[in-house]
């Protein structure tokens, strides 16, 4: 491999891959917001009641004043489904099989960034610790733990049944899932005695949230969603450079495109197919190490909803595609933080609307684009 | 003409794998599809057969046209196949085969039927069980419609396959490589088989085959394609001498030597 | 086919005693008995009887399967299970409602599990979100039935106590479950093609998923359909929901419970009244199960049957043979949920109470859990996998925690031995199995994942190193375990421990274990352990070239 000068290194792997990144996001934002400003100017008021009333807002007014954090959130969250989409589509791509437990690797590594701050709270030092190192501990355990989990479990419970029909990994990764939930839901009753775990970030310095003044209104930003974008952004960086120019991201390409011929290439299918198991777990643990950090909170079975949201994204952009994944990620992000708000003024449709929205997208893209928005298409030879 | 097929174009992409295409397949005939390998003959029957849409080109079956239909209406028209690698319900017993290739016979059976066992399903099983074990006779395997289809040799497995074809009474059958594995013998009783077929079922029978003893032998019309073009059509004779069949097969320079008359001297596998 | 059995006995001395029909009949004639005689003698009030009931309700629970399985001939199979369905069971039932509340579960488990076996087993086609169409069902009844403040409130249209609707328009009464039943098969049939029309093309997992996401759908919209018109009372349910009027029943009922007291002592709370609505409907359900089987067996024996074993080998095969795709896949959908509509309407009725609760994900994953534990595809083997699983999730571990809770109540202290022995039980067993597995070749490649001795000859010397350390290490740390048990009085268990919330873990194990030794179920339908176990010889294939290289 032709060794690059530093600064088409920087070009390709930082600056590139940041570029793809912003692309996705603005793009999304620009596209939604432009929708949603249709949408308001087609319906100005969702609910008739609320129209009768003297001092009724339309619904664009609505939309211009919250604009920015409905932008904010989409990007915080899009980047979470970003990193635990990119989990499903690895392995799918080595294996054309969807780990079903994904979702609960996703989890454990929340529980395990609980388990390390709490430890931390317990040695009273927790108000002295500066965010970045404390992060930084945190995401490196969940990454570390879920990352040999999900090796584990591909040892156990699917190594076992390679080539067997479909359905029996598929019952198998279920399996796998229900047992993770109720392995950790034991364990939280025996340690804590409670599986409602709340981190403790109340009254740190850092978690103030920070006040921008923007044009129409004031915007307010948690500490914790920068640490989630920042630590997700290095993160896809570091992943995008070790799939894109190391050997072994090499190594998983070849796996994924053709498994036997990289065997005859000397490639040992098998450590790359735990390999990628290693590298989509400890994503999953990062994004739920973030994820908690983000909403406060972890319990056993918060892995479902952004499990299946995930793989909602991971479809839409391309299942099998890394940058499909980030930009089926990155995307449904948005569009679910858009719809969560224009839904709640629809007085016949409920905040779990977007769920089945989002359930809907799949749907569609399954029937229309299977492949998805960067996939390739794959026809079966007859 | 049962099959008449014009301008038959299919792409996939940057590649065209059949390339203006013109066949007529006159009734009660024995043809063959012969060329390299790639030259668009599975692209060609999967077309036909409707697994895939053509991009331009008619295809008239006796006397309607057969685009956009799916291939179990196709089926139902009265064209059926058999694959190049043999796609038979393998946990299935030979007989079952059989009788899968009549679901779309009538009398169609309807729900109401099977769930009340009314005497018309009774029937219907007990005629659509006769017909297969005597097309099982037929192909030569009366008798064994209890094993599982898995388990026969290669060669029988081939039979089978063209039993299930023939099971839905159809007009055409397309055979894709239907001697590939045989060794001489069976070739030859193959070729016996198809023969019969025509004769005694007065089905037409359009071969893709790569066992020249066979195409020779039993064709009495030749198509050939390369590349998804047809290149040359004719009898066993014309084909024989055609240099650009040659060509197609071996190569500019061994179309230039004398190898028109040397293939009548058949290499011992039978094949060009 | 019957000959006299008396002469049966004496003149076929090469038929094996377990295939010989007389001495199974009597055997299990004396079976029922005893099991029966023993139910009947256990005491609420024993400490041991949460593990007591455990252990004698399941071989009841099973007798039905035993007949059917049984060499018997047809007539005596009809008699024998007439005789347990229709006299021992309900009179068990009424012995203690526990075991009749049990029965009823079973029986609708089973007649779901049938349901979607048609789906998943005949057709192939992956559905985890069958208990949308057993929703759908049971809130059909509800909302027609319900007290509650909906907009299908027609229970003004019914008359009161007997259970008979009058029809609008042509004044004409009948009896609103039945007709309620045939309703709910057809909306549920519609829902059916409903999920499949989109899902055509998808195959194995995205189906999977795609399903889920159809069951989660129906849950949230039944949640949610309160406003702006109330059409399901949302997450409050439906309460007061009808029941089928059982009034018939009181007289065979009075003889039943005169025949009981002559037996036993019952309890005296219990009277005809208070039981003939479950036992009215322990017979439907029962009954439900009985038509699906016959329907199930029906379309498995027919053209349909033989088209959908050919789309789950071949779809492309099967289609090119004229097997119209579409309308076979819609079929096994709507014949599936049609099933479980039926159910739905028979589970409003009894439960008298529809929530969405009742129909979440983890509901669909239990019914698909009893088809595959019982065998994919086998009608026999799924409803051994209903009963199996049922009984796991009702009885084994609620009486787990009950029994849990009564020992803690008179400070049971389990002493080191007893422990030891629980935990060594299984651990043979285990060890033994493997080791009867090691001399079986073929087998081998499943157990990789674990730490068992292989005897090949071909097997580098390491690996062999390997292998037999695991084993050793296994040896030491079983030895460890086993010296560090103590006594352990029960009060120390958490509390939060309670087993009978934790069927997720038992399930996920199962579940596991089941796909990894034995895909094809307990009792494999003979053309699915087929096509299970052709994919263990690909995988032996496989593996050898692994190994080569």
């Amino acid at each position: 491999m032709q060794t690059m000068s530093p600064a088409q290194w920087v070009m390709t792997f930082i600056l590139r891959p940041l570029g793809q990144l912003l692309l996705f996001i603005v793009g999304s934002a620009v596209l939604l917001t432009v929708i949603s400003y249709i949408i308001a100017l087609l319906i100005p008021f969702p609910n008739p009641e609320a129209a009768l009333r003297p001092n009724a807002i339309a619904l664009a007014d609505f939309l211009s004043a919250r604009l920015a954090p409905i932008i904010v959130g989409g990007i915080v969250i899009g980047f979470v489904y970003a990193m635990i989409a990119l989990g499903y589509t690895l392995v799918y791509g080595v294996l054309k099989f969807i780990n079903f437990a994904h979702s609960e690797i996703f989890m454990v590594g929340a529980v395990v960034g609980f388990e390390v701050i709490k430890s931390i709270e317990a040695s009273g030092t927790l108000a002295e610790w500066n965010p970045i190192p404390l992060v930084i501990l945190m995401a490196s355990a969940g990454m570390l733990v879920s990352g040999l989990l999900a090796v584990v479990i591909e040892r156990v419970a699917y190594r076992p049944l390679r080539g067997a029909p479909r359905l029996v990994p598929l019952i198998s990764a279920i399996g796998v899932s229900l047992f993770l939930i109720d392995a950790v839901r034991a364990i939280m009753a025996i340690t804590r005695g409670d599986f409602n775990l709340i981190y403790p970030l109340n009254g740190l310095p850092w978690t103030d949230s920070i006040k921008i003044q923007l044009p129409e209104a004031a915007l307010t930003v948690r500490p914790t969603q920068i640490i989630v974008v920042v630590a997700a952004i290095l993160m896809l960086l570091f992943l995008n450079y070790f799939v894109n120019g190391t050997k072994l991201g090499r190594g998983i390409r070849a796996v994924s495109q053709d498994a036997t011929t990289a065997g005859l290439m000397g490639i040992d299918a098998n450590r790359m197919i735990s390999l990628t198991f290693f590298v989509g777990g400890a994503l999953g643990g990062v994004a739920g190490v973030l994820f908690a950090l983000n909403t406060g909170k972890a319990e056993p079975t918060m892995g479902f909803a952004p499990g299946i949201v995930a793989f909602t994204a991971a479809v839409l952009g391309g299942i099998g595609s890394v940058p499909g994944a980030l930009l089926g990620g990155l995307a449904l992000g948005m569009v679910r933080s858009f719809l969560d708000f224009m839904l709640s003024f629809f007085p016949m449709f409920g905040s779990r609307y977007t769920d089945i929205f989002t359930f809907a997208i799949l749907i569609l893209i399954l029937i229309f684009r299977p492949s998805g928005i960067l996939g390739e298409r794959v026809d079966e030879k007859v | 003409m049962l099959l008449d097929v014009r301008g038959l174009t299919k792409r996939f992409g940057g590649l065209v794998a059949v390339n203006n295409v013109e066949i007529q397949i006159p009734e009660r005939s024995i043809s063959a599809i012969i060329g390299p390998n790639g030259a668009g003959k599975t692209t060609l029957f999967n077309l036909l057969t409707g697994i895939y849409e053509p991009d331009t080109g008619s295809i008239q079956f006796d006397g309607r046209s057969l685009i956009g239909l799916r291939p179990d209406q196709v089926n139902a028209r009265g064209m059926t196949r058999t694959f190049q690698s043999i796609r038979l319900f393998h946990n299935m017993s030979v007989l079952e085969n059989v009788m899968v290739g009549m679901h779309s016979r009538l009398p169609h059976v309807s729900l109401l039927q099977t769930l009340f066992r009314l005497p018309s399903f009774d029937e219907r099983e007990k005629k659509v069980k006769a017909r297969a074990s005597e097309l099982l006779r037929f192909v030569g395997l009366g008798g064994r419609g209890d094993e599982i289809s898995r388990n026969l040799p290669y060669g029988d497995q081939r039979r089978v396959e063209l039993a299930r074809a023939l099971a839905g009474d159809p007009k055409l059958v397309l055979l894709d490589e239907p001697t590939a594995g045989m060794n001489p013998n069976e070739s030859e009783d193959a070729k016996d088989l198809f023969r019969r077929v025509r004769d005694e079922l007065g089905v037409t029978v359009v071969l893709i085959e790569h066992d020249m003893k066979v195409v020779m032998g039993i064709s009495e019309h030749i198509t050939v394609l390369d590349y998804g073009q047809k290149i040359a059509e004719g009898s066993p004779a014309d084909i024989r001498a055609n240099p650009r069949v040659i060509e197609a097969y071996l190569g500019r320079r061994a179309a230039g030597t004398d190898y028109g008359e040397k293939t009548k001297h058949e290499t011992p596998e039978g094949t060009m | 086919m019957t000959t006299p059995t008396a002469v049966k006995l004496k003149t076929r001395p090469d038929v094996p005693l377990w295939k010989n029909p007389v001495a199974v009949g009597i055997f299990i004639v004396v079976y029922v008995i005893v099991i029966t005689l023993i139910l009947l003698s256990l005491d609420r009030r024993d400490t041991w009887f949460p593990l007591k009931t455990t252990l004698a309700f399941p071989p009841l629970a099973l007798a039905p399967l035993l007949i059917i399985n049984a060499p018997l001939s047809r007539w005596a199979k009809a008699i024998g299970l007439f005789l347990l369905l229709g006299f021992v069971l309900p009179l068990v039932g009424i012995y203690d409602t526990n075991y009749l509340e049990l029965l009823i579960q079973i029986s609708i488990f089973s007649a779901l599990a049938l349901g979607l076996n048609i789906v998943v087993g005949f057709a192939g086609l992956l559905d985890l979100g069958y208990v949308a169409f057993f929703a759908v069902g049971a809130y059909l009844w509800a909302m027609f039935t319900s007290t509650a403040d909906t907009v299908f409130k027609l229970n003004n249209m019914l008359v009161p106590g007997s259970g008979l609707v009058t029809l609008p328009l042509i004044n004409l009464q009948i009896a609103a479950f039945p007709l309620f039943l045939v309703i709910g098969v057809v909306i549920a049939a519609i829902f059916g093609i409903v999920l499949g029309l989109p899902v055509l093309r998808l195959r194995g997992d995205y189906l999977a998923i795609v399903t889920l996401g159809f069951g989660e759908v129906i849950r949230v919209l039944v949640n949610n359909l309160d406003k702006p018109i109330n059409l399901t009372n949302g997450a409050q349910g439906l309460h007061n929901v009808a029941a089928p009027s059982s009034t018939f029943l009181i007289g065979p009922l009075d003889l039943a419970f005169e025949f009981l007291r002559s037996i036993v002592k019952t309890n005296s709370s219990v009277t005809p009244e208070s039981v003939q609505q479950q036992i009215l409907l322990y017979f439907i359900a029962i009954s439900l199960v009985g038509i699906i089987m016959v329907l199930a067996n029906r379309l498995d024996n027919s053209p349909i049957g033989r088209a959908w074993t050919a789309i789950r080998e071949d779809e492309v095969a099967a289609i090119a043979m004229g097997v119209p795709l579409v309308r076979m896949k819609l079929l096994a959908f709507a014949t599936g949920a049609a099933c479980a509509g039926a159910v739905g309407v028979l589970y409003g009725a009894k439960q008298t109470f529809v929530s969405p609760e009742s129909f979440q994900l983890t509901q669909s994953i239990n019914i698909l859990a009893m088809v595959i534990v019982g065998g994919l595809g086998g009608i026999r083997g799924v409803l051994l996998g209903a009963t199996v699983v049922t009984l796991l999730n009702l009885q084994v571990l609620t009486n787990f925690s009950l029994q849990i809770n009564s020992l803690r109540n008179i400070n049971y202290v389990a002493s080191a031995n007893t422990i030891r022995v629980i935990i060594a039980i299984p651990f043979i067993l285990l060890t033994y199995w493997a080791l009867r597995l090691v001399m079986k070749n073929d087998q081998l490649e499943r157990i990789d994942a674990f730490p068992y001795v292989r005897f090949r000859k071909d097997i580098k010397p390491l690996q062999q190193a390997i292998m037999i350390g695991r084993v050793v290490v296994l040896v030491i740390a079983g030895v460890l375990i086993m010296a560090s048990i103590r006594d352990f009085p029960i009060k120390d268990w958490p509390t939060q421990l309670t087993p009978d919330k934790y069927q997720r873990f038992v399930f996920g194990i199962l579940l596991i274990l089941m796909m990894i030794f034995r895909p094809e179920g307990l009792l494999p339908e003979p053309r699915r352990a087929m096509e299970l176990g052709h994919a263990e010889a690909e995988l032996h294939k496989l593996k050898e070239i692994e190994d080569a290289s």
